[in-house]
Parts: C-alpha cells; sequence; structure tokens
C-alpha cells in the first residue's frame, strides 16, 4: 500500500468520475430545461457503446472516427427524440415524461437484449494494450483518451452555456420558464437544443468507455441510477453540481473500491443521496428547496 | 349509488366463480396463472393507491414486496415462525420501510420520491446480491418449506397442492382488494384525490398532505410486503430476482393500461395482463419491447388508460343535453 496504489486508484476515479459527469451533466440540463426526467438517458450510452463497437470491429473504423461518428448520430437521435416524443409533453406532466422515458428505455434495452444478446464484448483498438508508465503508475492509454474526451466535452458545454447567445437562452429557461418567454426565447428551439446536446454527451461517454470496460444492452440500466443518485447529490437541475458531484463519486468509488467489499462501492451512490436527502434536500451545491 | 346491489351481487359472483376454479380443472397451469394473477393485481392495487389516487410516482413496490418475502422466509426457516407471522411481520417491515423513504424524499418533493423509490428498489436487489451473511446472495433461500397453517377452530392447513396455493393468495387478494376498496370509496380516498388533483387547494381545506401520502405509501406497502412473504413459500424460493425491475414495469403497465385512479379497470387489466401475455407464448425480451411501445401509446395517447376513457364517456353522457342527472 505505497502512494503509487493511492494515485492509481485516485487516476482510475477521475477518469470514471468524468465519463459519469458526462452522463449525469446530461441528465442535469435536460431536467433544467424540460423538467423532464429522462430514464431512457443510460441507454443511450448503452447505444453509443454498441455503435462504436460496430464501427470499429464490423466497419473497421478507428477510434477517434468511431467517436465522433457516434457523438454525431446520438446528437441526431436527440433531436428526433425531442421531435417524436418529448416535444409533446408540456408542464405539469412530470410523471408522464418518466412513464414515456421509461417505456423508451424498455423498448431500446430489451430490443437490444433481444437483437445482440446479452453476451459482454470487448471493443478493440490500436492502442488497447498500450499503457502510459510514470514511475510505479501505470495507466492505459484508452482511459487517458476517454478523460481527455470527457475534459474536452466539459470545455466544449461551458464554452455552449456560457459564451453563446443559445447558452444563455437555456440557461435562462432553466431559471425561470415564464421570464424566458417573456423576454422572447422560443422554449421549443432551447429544448430541442437541449435534448440534443444531452443525448450527444450520452453516446459520446458511452463510445468514449467502449474500450475501457466491456459493451452489452445492459450496461446502461445500471449507469443511469447512479446518474440519479449523482443528480440529487449535485442538486436538481444544477449541472456543475452534477459535474462535481459526478468526479467526486468516481474518486470515492475507485477508492472505496480497493478497501472495501465491490459492494459498498455500488451502494455508495445510494448511500450518499439518501444521505443528502435528509441533510440537505436541496443538494450540496442548490441555492433553495426547489418545489 | 344506483345498481350498488347489482355490482355486489356481481362481485359476489365473480369472487365465488374464481374459488370453483380449483373444483371444476386441476390444470397447474392455470392454477399457476390464478396465483400470478392473484399476486401482480395485489401489487398493482397498492401502486394504484400510491399513484393513481395520491399522484406519487412509485418504483418501490418492488423492493416491499421482496422484502416481505424475505423477512418471512427468514423467520419461517430460521426462528420457526409460522407463515401468518413470518409474512405478517414482512408485511410490517415494509410499511416502516416505506414510510421512511415517503418521510425522507416526500420533504423535498414528488419528483424527489420517485427518484428515491427507484434508488430504494435498486439499492434491495444490491443488497440481497451482497449481504450474502443474511440473504446468502446471489443463491437465494432455497427449498422452502411446506407450510402448515393454523386456521380458527384447531384445524391444520398443509398447503401441499398448486390449489392450496391458489386459495391462499386468492384469499388474501380480495381481502387486500377489499381494504384498498374501503379505503379509496372513504373520506380518506377522497382526500387523497384532493392531492393528486391540486395540493395547495387541498392544503386550503385543511387537508395535510404528507399524512395521506405516507398513509399510502404504508398502506401499499403492507400489502406488497405480506403477498410476497405469501408468494415466496409458492415459489419455494427466494432469491435476489424477486427484486427484478420486471415486476415494476409489469405493474407500472397494468396501472397505466388500467387507468391511474380506476379501481376496476386496474383490477381488470391485471387480470388480462397476468393471463394474456402468458397464452401468447411471447419470449420475456419481446414481451417488455411490448410493454415498453405500449407505454410510451399509452403516454401520447391515452394517458387516462381503460378507466379514465369510460369515466369521460360516462361523463360526455351526463352531460348530453336532456340527460337525467344521476
Amino acid at each position: 500500500m505505497d502512494l503509487s496504489f493511492y494515485i492509481q486508484l485516485l487516476l482510475n476515479g477521475v477518469v470514471i468520475g468524468v465519463i459519469y459527469a458526462l452522463v449525469a451533466m446530461g441528465l442535469s440540463l435536460i431536467f433544467g430545461v424540460l423538467e423532464i426526467v429522462n430514464f431512457a438517458h443510460g441507454e443511450f450510452y448503452m447505444l453509443g457503446a454498441m455503435l462504436a463497437y460496430f464501427l470499429s470491429m464490423n466497419v473497421g473504423l478507428g477510434y477517434w472516427p468511431a467517436v465522433l461518428v457516434v457523438t454525431a448520430v446520438a446528437v441526431a437521435l436527440g433531436y428526433v427524440l425531442y421531435e417524436a416524443l418529448l416535444g409533446s409533453l408540456r408542464g405539469q406532466s412530470f410523471e408522464r415524461s418518466i412513464l414515456l422515458t421509461l417505456g423508451l428505455s424498455m423498448v431500446l434495452q430489451n430490443g437490444a437484449v433481444f437483437l445482440f444478446t446479452t453476451t459482454p464484448r470487448m471493443m478493440q483498438t490500436r492502442y488497447s494494450y498500450s499503457n502510459v508508465i510514470v514511475g510505479d503508475v501505470r495507466v492505459s492509454v484508452m482511459r487517458l483518451f476517454a478523460l481527455g474526451l470527457g475534459l474536452l466535452a466539459f470545455a466544449a458545454l461551458y464554452l455552449i452555456l456560457y459564451r453563446t447567445r443559445v447558452g444563455r437562452a437555456m440557461r435562462g429557461v432553466a431559471q425561470n420558464r415564464e421570464a424566458a418567454l417573456m423576454v422572447g426565447i422560443d422554449p421549443r428551439a432551447v429544448s430541442r437544443l437541449a435534448v440534443a446536446i444531452g443525448i450527444g454527451l450520452s453516446g459520446l461517454a458511452g463510445a468514449a468507455l467502449a474500450p475501457v470496460y466491456a459493451v452489452h444492452p445492459l450496461m446502461g440500466f445500471s449507469f443511469v441510477f447512479k446518474a440519479f443518485a449523482i443528480i440529487i447529490i449535485g442538486g436538481l437541475g444544477n449541472i456543475s453540481g452534477a459535474a462535481i458531484a459526478a468526479v467526486a463519486l468516481g474518486i470515492l468509488e475507485s477508492v472505496a473500491g480497493g478497501f472495501l467489499p465491490l459492494v459498498m462501492a455500488d451502494a455508495l451512490a445510494f448511500i450518499a443521496m439518501i444521505a443528502i436527502l435528509l441533510l440537505r434536500p436541496q443538494g450540496l451545491f442548490g441555492r433553495g428547496v426547489r418545489v | 349509488m344506483r345498481g350498488g346491489w347489482l355490482r355486489a351481487f356481481l362481485v359476489v359472483l365473480g369472487v365465488a366463480a374464481l374459488f370453483a376454479i380449483p373444483r371444476v380443472t386441476g390444470n397447474e397451469y392455470v392454477l399457476a396463472l390464478g396465483v400470478s394473477f392473484a399476486t401482480f393485481s395485489v401489487l398493482s392495487g397498492g401502486l394504484n393507491l400510491v399513484y393513481g389516487y395520491t399522484g406519487l410516482l412509485s418504483f418501490a413496490q418492488v423492493g416491499f414486496f421482496g422484502i416481505g418475502g424475505y423477512t418471512a422466509a427468514l423467520l419461517v426457516t430460521e426462528q420457526d415462525w409460522s407463515l401468518w407471522a413470518g409474512a405478517a411481520a414482512g408485511g410490517v417491515l415494509a410499511a416502516l420501510v416505506g414510510l421512511v423513504i415517503g418521510y425522507s424524499s416526500l420533504r423535498l418533493s414528488r419528483h424527489a420520491f420517485a427518484i428515491v423509490s427507484l434508488s430504494f428498489a435498486l439499492l434491495c436487489l444490491i443488497v440481497a446480491l451482497e449481504w450474502v451473511s443474511l440473504t446468502r446472495g446471489a443463491m437465494g433461500i432455497p427449498g422452502l418449506p411446506v407450510p402448515t397453517l393454523s386456521l380458527p377452530g384447531g384445524l391444520r392447513w398443509r398447503l401441499g397442492r398448486p390449489a392450496d396455493f391458489y386459495y391462499l393468495l386468492l384469499g388474501f387478494a380480495v381481502v387486500a382488494h377489499a381494504v384498498i376498496y374501503l379505503v379509496v370509496t372513504s373520506r380518506l380516498g377522497r382526500a387523497m384525490r384532493a392531492i393528486k388533483l391540486n395540493e395547495p387547494l387541498a392544503q386550503s381545506q385543511g387537508v395535510n398532505p404528507l399524512s395521506y401520502k405516507l398513509l399510502a405509501i404504508a398502506l401499499s406497502a403492507l400489502l406488497a410486503g405480506i403477498v410476497g412473504g405469501l408468494f415466496v413459500f409458492y415459489l419455494t424460493i427466494v432469491d435476489p430476482s424477486i427484486f427484478d425491475f420486471y415486476y415494476t414495469e409489469t405493474m407500472l403497465i397494468m396501472v397505466i393500461i388500467g387507468g391511474p385512479g380506476s379501481f376496476w379497470g386496474v383490477l381488470g387489466s391485471s387480470a388480462v395482463l397476468s393471463a394474456l401475455p402468458d397464452l401468447l407464448r411471447f419470449t420475456t425480451d419481446l414481451r417488455m419491447v411490448l410493454y415498453g411501445a405500449v407505454l410510451i401509446a399509452a403516454m401520447l395517447l391515452f394517458p387516462g388508460g381503460v378507466g379514465g376513457w369510460l369515466q369521460r364517456r360516462r361523463l360526455a353522457r351526463w352531460r348530453r343535453p336532456g340527460a337525467v342527472a344521476p
């Protein structure tokens, strides 16, 4: 148990935390702008990973082109999802939105099981067996790529939200829907973009992690529940809160996984969520209780 | 109420017919479908109380179901409790857990309740899989003994045949639905519906929403826990698959199709959906794809379900010019 062991755990935790953050931020963005909890969010993470797998193993695309294609497809799917399903939900329909997206998740997940079976697959790339070694710390190149992609996506999301007009409009709708309407923001356009970005981030996360973990149709299912816990911990609809909570959870899980039985690491997210709800219901970074 | 006696007569007739089935046919497949109907109808009836009447979307029912199952199985096999006591303890424990979850999350919002109830169900699954010293992990507790129940009058009833479990679960389902029916047609049910329709208005009329919500959650948890305790002895095994999300999805579909807030609608859809997919011989994957598509279609086209559609039609008939108000 020396220092390099801890650094190793910490680094693995940061990588998985950043990927959690991609999924959780998309979920949080969609909740903030549309007030919809997207149950099918994890399935797009799964679809992203599956698509990346098939693009690289069956079509022969490299890692980077595969990631690009998957992200583009996911953004397009986000547009379709909004136009086909979510756009018809308006106001006061929280439960309907959950059930609708739950139905979508059932279709996607069980459809994928039906078509591809639950056999885990491993995506191989040119760099699959390469490692970067600094002192005693050894990190696989694929994890570093995933980390890099995650940070890149953070930066892009930050720029969109804080440096563009449409980003400001998005934050406006999330803060106060009526006021945003009053100053002439088109909620449909903003919502459509928010869903596209959210689904895009989820697909990107799946593609980025496909060479690191096994790919199978049930992978999105457990992932999305952790993302729910993260957005509650970070404060519902609070995007930066979700990102911080996600990275913290990734590190915590990784460190806990080094010492505690695996189950504790898995239960950690839920236990943290219940504790936060009891002690600080608005979330760690919430400003006040949202009704 | 107009036709009240007729309805009561039909209900008694229906229940008697259900109880007579084992006398007509000893077919185990028919009885298995009957047991599945009785079990799911209690689960979906409880969910209807929480979601349909009180407006709280809950994913926790399956957790209560499994807690009841594990509690009863452990108490009977390791502490030599009777099945009655074990199932009752399972129900009470489930209700207490339900109160804790409800109280902690409803302080925030009903949105938080939905998400927390979901995480709770998943946490149950993790605990069942990993707390090996208590639950024996993925292997579960197989070989549950054939229970013998003591009945009033010193009789002993050994549940050795499939028909015995059919009688037991059907009997409990009748009791459970009677309780649910009494609640939803009473002042309590009216208050719950008021909370669902307009919480601030209900509050301004002196209704404390939290206590009614907690009552609905606790009652549905109690019923789900007891039925879980009875059901595992029918299966003769309890393992982590009792917390499977499949149960949640199935009971949600039953409530949505039957019509949230419609007692008879949900009961009817429970009967149809327990039997139909099995008779049509779908594989589970395909059945869930179909359920998902039905859920999407229901949410987009008729969120009120069959019960809601019938209610709308009835209202439209009353509103027609010249119609006599009942």
